[in-house]
């Protein structure tokens, strides 16, 4: 007994002093580092997690409502901007709707305007615009009309709302404005003056109808303009001069005996890189009314040449689709599956896959 | 200064229109000639339901065959989103408690018993949480959401207390032929 409690007496001296020689650590919290090549956001229903795609790691997250459509960035200002959407007792009680401002070193929301409670509530990359001189944000409303809430972000305050009937789809264009899809088969071009009113409308030609081929909600921007796609296939590219709205001639990638192939996917179809004017979309073979199947394959399209330059099949097939700007652009796929996949764009080579839980689409940034 | 003085002449002009017309009715138009139109009307509310209209929706119930919880049932050919057969109500009932949105999305719908093309009303019941039990997502005649009435791909909690999405429901409004 004598040795036992000698033994105890002695380790309870000597176990203190062991940990004594190491110095306690302390809980810190991270700043983000410098923005590195091919980073991009995976928009999911928790928030927005900020990935590397060269390597795969996650730099930090930026929490947003579930009801979030889509969240962009202004470099020039380090600052982040999401559309967001509250209920006071989470599935019940008043509804807020926000512009949420997030600063890029920490993540954390530092202004928030308040907006009409209109906003369209869909996960759709193009239902949040930011103008391209960084000046206005444009979010999507359904109330169930269209309109459009026009938000300055140098003075965080709310401008308008833009009844936009009939049409929907944000499309940034020149500096001040932004472009719209509307169901007579029209583009609607909307241009702001410095304050955020509307100080100009106007509507193009009919080039499509909704009912026999109709144009995707999902559009891909390219170095002067837009991409847009119908049902069937057919592209298109839409820009302005001023106030003309200029549509080109629709053509399709398609080979013979491909006719069969049309684009499809839960989110985002297309996307485009703008230096090489390559454009991506994901494909499957079936019927009409098919535009919400997964793809298949992801075409490659030059769209100088408008030819195919390329077929990446998918197994599981794609949802949801995102290249970065980069001169070594990287290809984001999410699967029917949930996976999410990163291809060297121009090898058309998967590289690896991330975990991103329940992604909807990317953002690049 | 200026449209305030345009606001208050043209309410004064409206005004005084609404006397004057008021007070020809009342010398022109006796009691008895007001009693005699009050029972047209009466009459004619009556005979209301031998419209076409009316005889649509009077007809016998609409023949079903399938499973209501499964995406496969006819009625869903242009459904999206939960099926609320699965979580407590029907396929033309929202569960307890929950709120039935009356603004809606339309399809045509094929019923495989008469092979008769009727039009369905998908309508959303909110203000719970989203059920997520039997997700179900068909596409025919769906359009993009610039053109929704025929958009499957809308939150349409529209018109209720709260706006949070619980499940679909899906309603005969009538058959293609009685509509055109």
């Amino acid at each position: 007994m004598r040795i036992i409690s000698k033994l105890a007496l002695g380790l309870l001296l000597v176990v203190p002093a062991a940990f004594g020689q190491i110095p306690p650590e302390e809980i810190y919290v991270e700043s983000m580092p410098e923005r590195g090549e091919n980073w991009f956001i995976g928009t999911t229903g928790n928030g927005g997690y900020i990935f590397d795609a060269t390597t795969g790691e996650m730099h930090g997250m930026l929490s947003l409502s579930r009801y979030t459509p889509a969240v962009t960035h202004y470099w020039p200002r380090q600052e982040f901007y999401a559309a967001e959407s509250y209920l006071s007792r989470g599935v019940r009680g008043d509804r807020t709707d926000i512009v949420a401002i997030y600063d890029y070193e920490n993540l954390r929301p530092i202004a928030e305007i308040e907006i009409p409670n209109h906003m369209a509530r869909l996960q759709v990359r193009s239902h949040l615009g930011l103008t391209n001189n960084g000046r206005h944000l444009a979010v999507l409303n359904m109330n169930p009309g269209h309109s459009v809430s026009i938000v300055d972000l140098e003075d965080r305050v709310f401008v308008y709302e833009a009844s936009t009937p009939g049409c929907a789809v944000i499309m940034p264009i020149a500096d001040n404005d932004f472009m719209q899809v509307c169901g007579d088969g029209t583009l609607q071009l909307i241009q702001l003056d410095i304050s955020g009113f509307e100080e100009n409308r106007v509507r193009s030609d009919v080039f499509f109808n909704v009912i026999e081929d109709a144009v995707f909600d999902r559009v891909a921007s390219s170095a002067n303009g837009w991409w847009l796609v119908t049902h069937r296939g057919v592209i298109f590219h839409a820009s302005t001069d001023d106030d003309e709205i200029i549509i080109s001639d629709g053509w399709k990638p398609h080979l013979e005996g491909e006719e069969a192939w049309q684009p499809g996917g839960r989110n985002e179809i297309i996307a485009a890189h703008h230096d090489t004017g390559l454009i991506y979309i994901a494909m499957h073979e079936g019927p009409i009314d098919t535009h919400h199947e997964p793809g298949t394959e992801i075409w490659v399209i030059d769209s100088n040449l408008q030819r195919r330059v390329g077929r990446i099949p998918m197994d599981p097939p794609a949802n949801s689709i995102m290249v970065t700007q980069e001169a070594e652009p990287k290809l984001l796929v999410n699967d029917s599956q949930g996976g999410n996949h990163v291809y060297n764009a121009l090898t058309f080579n998967k590289e690896r896959s991330i975990q991103i839980p329940d992604a909807t689409h990317f953002e690049d940034f | 200064m200026k449209i305030d003085r345009i606001i208050d002449r043209t309410y004064y002009w409206i005004d005084d229109n609404a006397r004057r017309t008021s007070l020809a009715l009342a010398r022109k138009l006796s009691r008895r000639n007001f009693l005699s139109r009050l029972g047209m009307f009466i009459a004619g509310a009556a005979s209301f339901p031998l419209l076409p209209v009316a005889r649509s929706f009077a007809q016998d119930s609409v023949l079903e065959v399938g499973d209501p919880q499964s995406c496969d049932y006819w009625r869903y050919c242009a459904m999206s989103g939960t099926l609320c057969t699965c979580c407590g109500g029907t396929y033309s009932s929202c569960p307890p408690g929950s709120e039935a949105s009356p603004i809606t999305w339309v399809g045509t719908c094929t019923n495989p018993v008469d092979g008769r093309a009727y039009l369905m009303s998908y309508n959303d019941c909110c203000g719970k949480a989203v059920c997520s039990r039997c997700g179900c997502h068909n596409t025919e005649g769906d359009k993009p959401v610039y053109f929704n009435s025929n958009s499957s791909t809308v939150l349409w909690c529209f018109g209720t207390e709260n706006t949070s999405y619980h499940c679909t429901v899906s309603l005969v409004l009538g058959t293609q032929d009685e509509t055109e």
